[in-house]
């Protein structure tokens, strides 16, 4: 058998990506905004791919790129985006000496693998070139077909297990009539008319219209000056990103047209949108 | 230069029947009408394990003339300890399914669609439309044909995928109970977080032990224990994550954090199908793993396997004594239970493997029976309206005088657990006790039999209280009732308490039976 | 440069993933730190196959990946349930249950 020789550009790739994939790892204990978190492992998936085609498995190193970078992470990154609207995360300790035993635990646990690693006396490697003469996805497949078949098959109840799953938690049966626009429209009505208010009916208020904040953060204000909660989108609701209302001072301090006549008045919604026509 | 590889499908025929009722029963819930589905779901899979069960019977005859041998290209084994585990696993199965099938008052234990959220309207439309879901049976069934694979896997990966396939169907299971869903979701998500965890640690044990023999085949890795020098790090390191991802699955101090949530959350006929079958699976499998390949490290790995197995009798002891719910008591009871199987682990003995199946026969029948009974008893309140189950213990008083024969049933459960003479549990006990002292882990059967004797303290603090407490009525008016079923979970229980006695009473029969199946034959 | 580097990098992967499990409290990125665990059991695998010179360890993270895959859809469909029935993906906030 020959011995496997590490090229000094295999070398090269490594040091580059070594670093950084420990980076983008490490995203996943400091970071603290989900979306981050996602594209920094997306990151160390496309590394270990790099890696894999380095160690002689480019069709790992492709299954990789398609099947954990492609599929799995754009998977976690559609979910964050359907339900990440709490994206971020309090770093800060909930139970008391949790974070110490983690650490003392992870540590123990690279302690572990990397005493048994290095201190292995390790075979000199033999390197794929023979077993990859055909190919590597070819070498690969006759395993996979030979060795391998039972735990192969096997895989297909997983996959329908995963299928059947997924839809029993999301899939709805529809129950009852379905109900359109016109549905909706006269049980909206009958609803205003048993007295249930007029925010049924009509467009629910936009957000705030001033002369210096025309941006969909900041809120609509009632008449008596009070920020309406329905003006803003949901998902920048629930985010925390709505804008504040100016206080008075601030108002005041802002000069014309606002502050300097009357500046009870400016707070009072109604009156500014006025004003504005006015202009 | 590709050779196809033989495949043995004769003895691959009750994984095949498993595996494929699943598969039908998904195209079931596909083609045939809501109104049939249930009826349809729950003969095929009662046929499927019991047609199961006859092959793996037909099957122990072959090996028993034949000889064990190995399957498809090494993947699997076919010998006697792993047939008698999957009859073991076919039978406790076969009475999960009767308890998870039983409806009480039309209405199961599940939630009617999942995909409701709890408490809205949609759910209650649902809950009025007749709604079930009946994709139950078919993942009831995948987690079967895992379980059934787990203890005859002979290499790391078919041991893997099968783990896999055992534990996604029950993840999906834990989340579907009928009442208090928002508890039921959480549990759903602790054991998945937890479950896969721990396959991670399995994985990289497996990859370690790969880095060590060059093969995942257990028995070249066995056999090149002797013969590699300079990498027995890898070795130990391998077994012991490999271990520990094992011991998360059958609940073991300190990996048994996910037990008592996940318990008390799932559905209580999830529960008993989950603690009894999917504990004999997974010892089964460490029992393997850990006398084929392991033998030769007793002294190193030796002293993890103790002090995880006395941490697990003593802690799962103590805890299930200060509980004050009824699930959560059977859950750190089933933790200490753990403990003495790991009893029959660490002896090493070929009368370890034998003293197992006996123990994990006593203890699924006691767990699937209790988890049958508690699913009945429920909380009524003032108005006569059904509730869900009695979960706080003192809602139990008081219950042995309003029906006497849940009671002695139950009883005779707990006495099993607490190894009373004249129940299954006592031979359990006995022979994982003995087969601990003849293979040298004596100071363990101490600890071992202190801890029994805690643990039947309270045991009979719950039969006390089920006989000699005054029934307690709450201040809101509500009180315990027994509700009646269609009778699937009577038929599981009564099965489940004759057999406790019988195995309690002439156990020479099971302990001839199993005492074929102690050694594995490479 | 020998192949033990990727072995030391894959220890490393696997402990920061192993920490991120246990210290995170949002599902989904303790649920990311397991993904990291597999990929580096992954890398070991693929390093020990090329010292071996045999194609197993490559079939094995092939596998992973089918496995990973499966495992992701449930995992993510029983967050998403979840999120669904009380807006938030903590684990803090799943406190129903006595821990």
């Amino acid at each position: 058998m020959s011995e496997l020789t590490i090229s000094s550009g295999e070398a090269v790739i490594f040091w580059i990506l070594a670093p950084l994939m420990v980076l983008g790892a490490l995203g996943l204990l400091f970071a603290r905004k989900t979306v981050h978190i996602a594209v920094a492992v997306a990151g160390v998936m496309v590394g270990l791919a790099i890696m894999y085609i380095a160690n002689e498995a480019p069709f790992l190193g492709v299954a990789q790129v398609v099947v954990y970078t492609g599929a799995v992470m754009m998977l976690f990154v559609f979910v964050i985006m359907l339900i990440g609207v709490d994206a971020k995360e309090s770093l800060k300790e909930t139970l008391a000496g949790q974070r110490f035993l983690a650490l003392l635990a992870g540590g123990g646990l690279l302690v572990l693998v990397l005493a048994v690693t290095t201190r292995a006396a390790l075979p000199d490697p033999v390197g794929l070139a023979a077993a990859n003469a055909d190919t590597n996805a070819v070498g690969v497949a006759r395993i996979l077909f030979s060795d391998f078949v039972f735990p192969f098959e096997l895989t297909g109840a997983l996959l329908i297990t995963a299928a059947v799953g997924a839809l029993s938690l999301t899939h709805r049966v529809r129950l009852g009539a379905k109900i359109g626009q016109r549905e909706l429209a006269t049980a909206k009505l009958k609803a205003y008319g048993a007295g249930a208010g007029s925010s049924l009916i009509t467009n629910r208020p936009g957000p705030g219209i001033y002369a210096r904040h025309n941006s969909a953060d900041m809120p609509a204000v009632d008449a008596a000056g009070e920020p309406v909660e329905d003006s803003i989108t949901t998902v920048l609701r629930i985010r925390g990103q709505e804008a504040r209302l100016p206080s008075e001072e601030e108002l005041a301090e802002a000069g014309a047209p606002y502050g300097q006549d009357e500046p009870a008045a400016v707070v009072a919604g109604a009156g500014d949108e006025r004003k504005e026509l006015e202009q | 230069m590709f050779v196809a590889p033989h495949i043995e499908w004769a003895a691959l025929v009750p994984v095949m029947i498993v595996l494929g009722a699943a598969v039908l029963g998904v195209l079931v819930e596909a083609f045939v009408p809501r109104t049939s589905r249930r009826l349809v779901q729950v003969v095929l899979a009662a046929l499927a394990l019991a047609g199961a069960l006859v092959a793996v019977v037909w099957r122990w005859t072959v090996v028993q003339t034949s000889g064990p041998s190995a399957l498809v290209a090494g993947a699997l084994r076919e010998d006697a300890p792993a047939l008698l585990m999957q009859a073991l696993l076919l039978v406790l199965a076969l009475l999960a399914l009767l308890v998870i099938a039983d409806r009480a008052r039309s209405e199961d234990a599940f939630t009617p669609t999942a995909a409701a959220i709890p408490g809205s309207e949609y759910e209650d439309q649902a809950r009025r439309a007749g709604l079930a879901q009946t994709e139950v049976f078919p993942l009831t069934l995948f987690a079967v044909t895992g379980m059934l694979v787990f203890p005859a896997a002979a290499d790391l990966l078919t041991m893997f995928i099968a783990l896999e396939v055992l534990s996604l169907p029950l993840y999906l299971l834990a989340g579907l109970a009928r009442r208090r869903r928002l508890v039921s979701q959480e549990a759903s998500l602790k054991y998945f977080l937890l479950g896969a965890f721990s396959s991670a640690f399995f994985l990289m044990g497996l990859a370690l032990l790969y880095g060590y023999a060059g093969s995942v085949h257990l028995d070249d890795i066995a056999t090149a224990v002797p013969l590699v020098a300079g990498m027995d790090g890898l070795l130990l390191a391998g077994s012991a994550l490999l271990i520990i991802g094992l011991l998360f699955k059958v609940g073991a101090v300190p990996f048994h954090a996910w037990t008592p949530d996940v318990y008390q959350g799932a559905p209580t006929p999830i529960t008993g199908f989950m603690a009894a079958c999917t504990k004999v699976a997974a010892f089964a499998a460490l029992l393997r793993f850990v006398y084929v390949v392991t033998p030769g490290l007793s002294w190193d790995l030796g002293p993890m396997l103790w002090v995880v197995a006395i941490l697990t009798m003593v802690v799962g002891t103590v805890l299930a004594i200060v509980q004050t719910d009824m699930k959560r008591t059977l859950a750190y009871s089933s933790v200490a239970h753990a403990g003495f199987l790991l009893l029959a682990v660490i002896a090493l003995d070929s009368r370890g493997i034998s003293s197992m199946v006996v123990y994990l026969l006593a203890y699924g029948l006691a767990t699937i029976g209790a988890f049958g009974l508690v699913s009945l008893v429920r909380t009524k309140d003032a108005a006569g309206n059904l509730l869900g189950e009695a979960g706080h213990l003192s809602e139990w008083a008081g219950l042995g005088r309003r029906s006497p024969v849940l009671a002695v049933c139950f009883a005779l459960f707990l006495l099993s657990f607490a190894g009373i003479p004249l129940t299954a549990g006592f031979t359990g006990k006995f022979a994982v006790f003995s087969a601990a002292v003849a293979g040298g882990a004596w100071p363990l059967v101490v600890v071992a039999v202190l801890a029994s004797a805690a643990a039947a303290f309270f045991y009979v603090r719950i039969i006390v209280l089920m006989f000699f407490t005054e029934p307690a009525t709450a201040e809101d008016g509500s009180e315990t009732t027994v509700v009646r079923s269609e009778g699937l979970t009577a038929v599981a229980v009564v099965v489940c308490a004759v057999g406790t006695i019988l195995v309690g009473v002439v156990p020479n029969a099971v302990i001839a039976l199993s005492d074929q199946a102690s050694k594995f034959l490479l | 440069m020998s192949i033990l580097n990727y072995l030391v990098l894959s220890g490393i992967l696997f402990s920061i993933g192993a920490v991120a499990v246990i210290v995170r409290r949002n599902a989904i990125v303790a649920f990311m730190g397991v993904e990291l665990m597999l990929n580096a059991a992954n890398l070991t695998l693929v390093t020990f196959a090329r010292m071996h010179g045999d194609l197993t360890g490559q079939v094995i993270a092939f596998f992973v990946m089918v496995v990973a895959a499966a495992e992701v859809v449930i995992g993510l469909a029983i967050i998403v349930s979840i999120f669904r029935t009380r807006g938030s993906a903590s684990l803090d906030d799943a406190s129903l249950l006595k821990s």
